[in-house]
């Protein structure tokens, strides 16, 4: 079973601030991390692969730092890392990213399986999985947790749902988003980790000519939406949990309005 | 070609693990004192132990430095699952790797690299310890092979350990000369392992005395060839003592980032005691240090790596990174006052692993004293 990971590198966001004067993220000194659903779906090929063999392709679009993401990917099993990188490809909303990813995979070729995270942390859009799926025409399946069966023909899923779950069969090739599951990802080999920085490592790095786009369909150029501005919302009125018995919390309550002097 | 940095992407990756699988449980682990062996399980299914290995042997490929570097974050974390992990990666299987025969890497080697069998250093005797010509543990050559006879004392994860490697004196009249080291398989009949000490930090490292009484071994386990032994000796000491440094720096990193933390928060008079200038110069020293630890330690690991003498810029690196981890930990525990008292809180950890450190790799007189001849007296 051939297996193509969709990976991306974001900043450790519990630890990130905001420009206020910009609305930007203040990423200077930020650790960088594979995003963690995207490690849930890495953690879900390498499991496959040690059932059912095959090989693990994984990519990602981003700056050159984002090699680390590929590095780490290779140490937790990857046999393959391919980075797009351009200058051309910067400022690209999900849908030119999608694009993007999409012709590279077309330029991959083969495989049987599309894994990617439900989304990242930094936009928490969820949407690049789908728009992928959607471009290379085949069929998807979000939120999956869980894995039943494999054949050569189809995947048996499990979807989280609000309130339960369903069990999907999917026609392969498919792509599926993944969303934590049981097993928890695993740290990366350190031998791995290591081969992973020499130069002969299995890592390529794609330019937009090499998968054959037009500046026009990538990057900012190509997106369908702009950001007009981005802020941080101000946090003018805070709530209040009342606590204690019934009669106690509606006492303090009515003792809050009069100081207030709403009643 | 762009490829990622080694150093950064091997600290990355055990700094994260330190972060979720040993300081959430570190104050627990060494109030239990137990052999942390999950953590163990971890390290060894990341490939941790073979980091000085190369990979075609069953090693990760990497050096002295990335070594320094896995032994210093996991440190940070909690320095008895360091010294651990760094008996297993150098001196417990160190001279096993290099002189062993084929049989002996597949019977213990490689399970030693999978986290299946553990291997320690039996060195320290109760009258012997920097002063190595005067150990009295004999191997004594028999037909097919070797006698041992004698105690070891100090032997750090000795009541857990599958195979000793253990210097021996083969000619009493050779002194330095005569030291040796042979391979004494734990289940050999005449090896007898003590209950583990009761000891004052670094509390899951097991640590016991290792009696070996007409222990036959067969000629193949003699590990360095007659003559070698203090060669083999003064080349793995300074590496024993670079990492020595690297546990030091993980300690004061972690006393140095908890005081800062406690600094900025605690109010007293007012302010955060962090705008006290008392309270701004221990910070001050102890950053200063950190940093001057940090640089002798790597370049001692550099040299190292590079194939070079290193063992004064070791001492150096040892002595200086451990003196600074020991003011490190004291002032933590006056930055937290009466919290650094308490058991609850970390700095009192700190504090009793400093003493550790102090004696491993060398006692600090006998540094010292190497140092100053070093220097030209």
């Amino acid at each position: 079973m051939n297996i193509i990971v969709l990976i991306k590198q974001v900043p450790n966001t519990s630890e990130v601030k905001l420009d206020p004067k910009t609305g930007n993220l203040i990423r200077e000194g930020v650790e960088t991390i594979i995003n963690p659903d995207d490690l849930h779906a890495l953690e879900t090929a390498v499991t496959l692969k040690e059932t059912y063999g095959g090989t693990i392709t994984v990519l990602t679009m981003g700056p050159p730092q984002a090699m680390d993401a590929l590095s780490e990917a290779i140490g937790m099993g990857a046999d393959k890392a391919i980075l797009l990188s351009d200058r051309a490809f910067s400022g690209a909303d999900t849908w030119a990213t999608s694009y993007t990813l999409g012709k590279a995979i077309q330029h991959i070729g083969d495989y049987d399986l599309i894994l990617a995270g439900r989304q990242a942390i930094d936009g928490d859009t969820a949407q690049v999985g789908p728009q992928v799926a959607d471009f290379l025409g085949l069929p998807q399946v979000t939120y999956v947790f869980d894995i039943e069966a494999v054949t050569t023909d189809y995947v048996v899923v499990k979807r989280r749902l609000e309130d339960g779950y369903e069990r999907i069969q999917c026609s392969l090739p498919a792509l599926l988003t993944v969303i934590p599951g049981a097993k928890h990802p695993r740290y990366p080999l350190v031998s791995r980790l290591l081969l992973a920085c020499r130069e002969k490592a299995p890592i390529k790095i794609w330019n937009a000519a090499d998968i054959r786009v037009t500046t026009a369909e990538i990057g900012l150029d190509g997106s369908l939406t702009q950001v007009i501005r981005t802020f941080a919302p101000k946090f003018e009125r805070q709530g209040e949990f009342l606590e204690g018995s019934t009669s106690g919390m509606v006492q303090n309550l009515i003792a809050r309005f009069k100081e207030n002097k709403l009643i | 070609m762009i490829r990622s940095n080694p150093e950064e992407l091997i600290r990355k990756t055990i700094a994260r693990f330190v972060d979720a699988e040993i300081i959430p449980v570190a104050q627990q682990l060494d109030k239990e004192g137990e052999f942390p062996r999950e953590i163990f399980q971890k390290l060894a299914q990341m490939g941790t132990f073979g980091i000085r290995y190369p990979v075609n042997k069953g090693g990760a490929g990497g050096n002295t430095t990335l070594y320094c570097i896995i032994c210093e974050e996991l440190a940070r974390g909690l320095v008895s699952v360091a010294s651990i992990t760094a008996m297993q990666c150098l001196m417990g299987t160190n001279f096993l790797f290099h002189h062993g025969t084929d049989e002996m890497r597949e019977e213990y080697f490689l399970p030693a690299m999978r986290g299946e069998k553990i291997g320690c250093f039996c060195m320290t005797e109760p009258d012997a310890g920097s002063d190595l010509g005067a150990i009295t543990t004999r191997a004594s050559e028999v037909e097919g092979g070797y006698l041992i006879n004698g105690m070891k004392t100090w032997v750090t994860d000795g009541p857990e350990a599958s195979f000793y490697t253990v210097m021996c004196q083969t000619d009493p009249k050779k002194k330095l000369r005569g030291i040796g080291y042979f391979f004494v398989p734990r289940h050999f009949p005449g090896v007898s392992v003590s209950p583990r000490f009761e000891c004052l930090g670094t509390r899951t490292t097991p640590i016991c005395e290792v009696a070996f009484r007409d222990v036959f071994i067969p000629k193949e386990y003699r590990l360095t060839p007659e003559g070698e032994g203090l060669n083999s000796f003064l080349k793995i000491i300074a590496e024993i003592r670079a990492m020595t440094a690297a546990l030091a720096v993980g300690l004061q990193r972690a006393a140095t980032d908890d005081s800062i933390k406690y600094a900025n928060e605690r109010v007293a008079s007012g302010q955060t005691i962090g705008k006290f200038q008392l309270i701004q110069a221990k910070i001050a020293n102890m950053a200063t240090n950190l940093e001057a630890s940090k640089l002798l330690t790597y370049k001692a690991a550099a040299m190292i790596d590079a194939g070079r003498d290193a063992l004064k810029e070791a001492s150096m690196a040892k002595y200086f990174a451990t003196e600074a981890a020991c003011s490190a930990a004291d002032e933590c525990t006056r930055i937290f006052a009466g919290y650094g008292y308490s058991m609850e809180y970390s700095a009192q950890r700190y504090f009793r692993d400093t003493r550790f450190l102090l004696s491993g790799g060398g006692t600090h007189e006998v540094l010292q004293s190497n140092i100053a001849r070093w220097a030209g007296v």
